[in-house]
């Protein structure tokens, strides 16, 4: 039985000093204060001024040979910390884990690349980071430079690569690692379209060579196309481990309402609060994806601690790669409300969506209009956006029809030879 | 990961007998592990090739600042110790004595720089790939060899300029610089954990070399030190591995034996201290660094 189990973790946990990462000038110095201090104290030095927290508790799972498993959780929920545990780069603090084949870790793209090297040199480097041996590298190497699609580039430095091609010649080097086992954070999504879908190629051939497939992300039609099953994190402990669709669907009700990270909040004196937020299709139906060119409602509840004059609601509108997209706000809609105060709803309905096929986030705002001042802020729950062509990658952020004045008859066939060439 | 062996791609399913790796946290204080610097010496080699080849890429002058490094030293020292200070030279012209223990200290002081702060140096590896931490002193030692095989190059030229016939003492130059690696490599076992925790070591890096070289017999003659003293000086191993030097490229007097057991017993101590507090640090390395 136990060969058949690729990674088996039991009471996996890490804890970590909350100081550690945030104070990176961790200088002499300030030790020497601190010990000093606590010693007039009559304490003992060191270790009482750390507060430390679990960012991985009690983790137990087995994953199978050949399973794809995909990790979901919060930002901070442990899912970085997990495979930095399972890839040896750090170590846990409890419980232990078995690792049964050679075990390839990709957590970003390009780690050890060299600015000064050419492309040759970076991928032979490259390489033996990830574990290859030379004598594989070599072997593989007219593959990788092909997959990458750099040509003759290969031989500059790849400090004058675009960071197109530099991440390409990076996960082209990854996709001929060949690992038993393939741990993965966000990394997928790197490079134009053609591009990842030949990334995507890569993962369901590795799939199909039995490889077996841990996978971090954000994006939830990745993990849906991928994986059979999901691990949830949450806070650093596992509250969900099964099938894929259960576990999104819990995801995603958690993850409806969570503090904006750039929110300062001073709850103490808070004046409002969103209390819930949903996206709900033209029908009043709850939904979390939405056809390109359909309406979207937002339905915002919210509670105001004490009168708020002129309050200047806004719903803006983030793609999954951090892009604001666009910002709705009943000032900029010369939308009038007088006042709020207490409990109670507010209803957005949205002109027919033209943004393109991709992953969105609504975050809600509210602003005291007189001041600017931000009154809190929250993000309300994520969407997609669903079209067959219209991609982020080939057609930015949102697309409209144009009209197009086209040539003459005769001159016909040669354009269509052309449009054919774009991909 | 743990096994680095090379299989065809289409054999990795089919393999009999996969690598298991279990992971736990602590392991015990003498759990050194130091097979697993062997398993990645394909990792070793390519990180000492990318440290030569990186440091030299941008440079103009390209790898004859081995060259002019030392030379530079050896110039100055002449001018300042020899000619204005008239240091004594146990009667060797001064350039050539002071080149045969700039030759090796040059090397040492380099090794140890790079050994104390590669691992911050190269932090974003750390953070993001497991490899076993030991390789990256390793690395940072070997990388000057380069530099010192071509400066050697420079002393041989001296050797015929100043007219001191070489014997087959010279011969002894290998091993009186894998001393000077083992040194190194142990002072960086030291410091490079330090390093990850308090960056101060970058700065304070300097001055410690700065005084290490004029407690080492580099600008003077050992004969200098009063023999009540010798004993203690010798506490320092490159007086050792300088005197060597000078002893196979000069071919006067005899090693002493005691001040060699003497500097072979501290690099042991620091040696083996070294490693346990190295492995005993290096878990912490990728949250802290």
């Amino acid at each position: 039985m136990s060969q058949d189990i690729a990674i088996s973790a039991r009471n996996l946990g890490k804890r970590y000093k909350r100081n550690a990462r945030i104070d990176k000038h961790d200088s002499l110095r300030d030790v020497l204060q601190e010990s000093v201090g606590a010693l007039l104290r009559g304490g003992k030095a060191g270790k009482s001024s750390y507060e430390t927290f679990w960012a991985l508790e009690d983790a137990n799972f087995d994953i199978r040979r050949g399973e794809n498993v995909g990790i979901v959780g919060l930002n901070g929920a442990g899912k970085s910390t997990l495979l930095k545990v399972l890839s040896r780069i750090t170590t846990p603090t409890t419980g232990s884990a078995r690792i049964t084949g050679r075990l390839g870790a990709l957590l970003e793209v390009g780690t050890g690349f060299h600015q000064e090297l050419t492309g040759r040199e970076n991928t032979f480097l490259y390489g033996a980071i990830l574990g290859m041996g030379r004598k594989e590298v070599e072997s593989k190497f007219d593959a990788i430079v092909d997959f990458a699609e750099i040509g003759e580039f290969i031989d500059m430095p790849v400090k004058r690569y675009s960071s197109g091609m530099y991440v390409r010649l990076a996960f082209a080097v990854a996709a001929h690692l060949d690992p038993d086992i393939l741990l993965l954070d966000e990394v997928l999504a790197v490079g134009d379209f053609a591009f990842q879908r030949k990334c995507m190629n890569f993962a369901r051939q590795l799939e199909q060579k039995g490889s077996t497939i841990l996978f971090v992300s954000h994006n939830m039609f990745s993990i849906k196309t991928m994986c059979e099953r999901v691990i949830y994190l949450k806070r650093g402990r596992v509250v969900y481990d099964g099938p894929t669709d259960e576990g999104l669907k819990l995801y995603e009700n958690d993850s409806r309402l969570q503090d904006a990270p750039w929110f300062q909040d001073d709850s103490a004196k808070a004046s409002m609060a969103i209390t819930d937020v949903k996206l709900l299709d033209e029908n009043g139906k709850e939904a979390g994806v939405f056809d390109f060119g359909s309406r979207m409602k937002v339905r915002i509840h919210y509670r105001a601690f004490r009168p708020i004059e002129k309050p200047d609601f806004r719903v803006g509108i983030n793609r999954s790669d951090e892009i604001h997209c666009s910002t709705f706000s009943t000032v900029a809609d010369k939308v009038d409300i007088p006042m709020v105060q207490g409990e109670g709803m507010i209803e957005l309905r949205t002109p027919p969506i033209q943004l393109v096929s991709d992953l969105y986030t609504a975050t809600i705002s509210v602003r005291e209009r007189s001041y600017g001042r931000l009154l809190c802020a929250q993000i309300g729950g994520s969407f997609h956006v669903r079209h067959p062509v219209y991609a982020s990658n080939a057609f930015g952020v949102y697309h409209e029809s144009g009209e197009w004045r086209v040539p003459q008859p005769e001159q016909l066939s040669q354009t269509v030879e052309t449009a054919d060439g774009l991909r | 990961m743990t096994d680095a062996s090379i299989d065809s791609p289409m054999m990795a399913a089919a393999r009999a007998e996969p690598p298991v790796t279990d992971i736990v946290p602590s392991k015990g204080l003498f759990d050194l592990d130091l097979g697993a610097v062997w398993r990645y010496r394909e990792l070793l080699l390519v990180l000492v090739m990318r440290d030569i080849r990186v440091l030299y890429k941008q440079a103009a002058l390209g790898a004859s600042w081995a060259v002019i490094q030392p030379l530079f030293a050896v110039a100055i020292f002449t001018v300042v110790f020899g000619y204005f200070a008239h240091m004594p030279s146990d009667g060797i012209p001064y350039p050539i004595f002071a080149f045969a223990a700039v030759l090796p200290w040059t090397y040492f002081a380099e090794a140890t720089r790079r050994a104390s702060t590669g691992l911050v140096d190269d932090a974003e590896l750390v953070r993001k790939v497991y490899f076993p931490r030991l390789i990256m002193p390793v690395a940072k030692v070997l990388g000057p060899l380069v530099d010192f095989c071509i400066a050697f190059g420079i002393l041989l030229i001296m050797m015929v300029i100043f007219n001191v016939p070489p014997t087959w003492k010279l011969l002894a130059v290998p091993p009186l610089i894998l001393v000077a690696t083992l040194l190194a490599f142990s002072i960086g076992l030291w410091l490079g954990p330090i390093n990850v925790r308090f960056r101060d070591i970058k700065h304070t890096l300097p001055f410690m070399i700065q005084i290490w070289m004029y407690a080492s017999p580099i600008v003077y003659p050992l004969s200098m030190i009063p023999d009540q003293f010798k004993l203690l000086y010798s506490l320092n191993p490159m007086v050792g591995v300088i005197e060597g030097f000078r002893w196979a490229v000069f071919d006067r007097g005899n090693p002493d034996f005691l001040v060699t057991a003497i500097s072979a017993t501290v690099i042991i101590v620091l040696l083996l201290g070294g490693l346990v507090f190295f492995k005993r640090m290096e878990r912490s390395f990728a949250d802290l660094i």
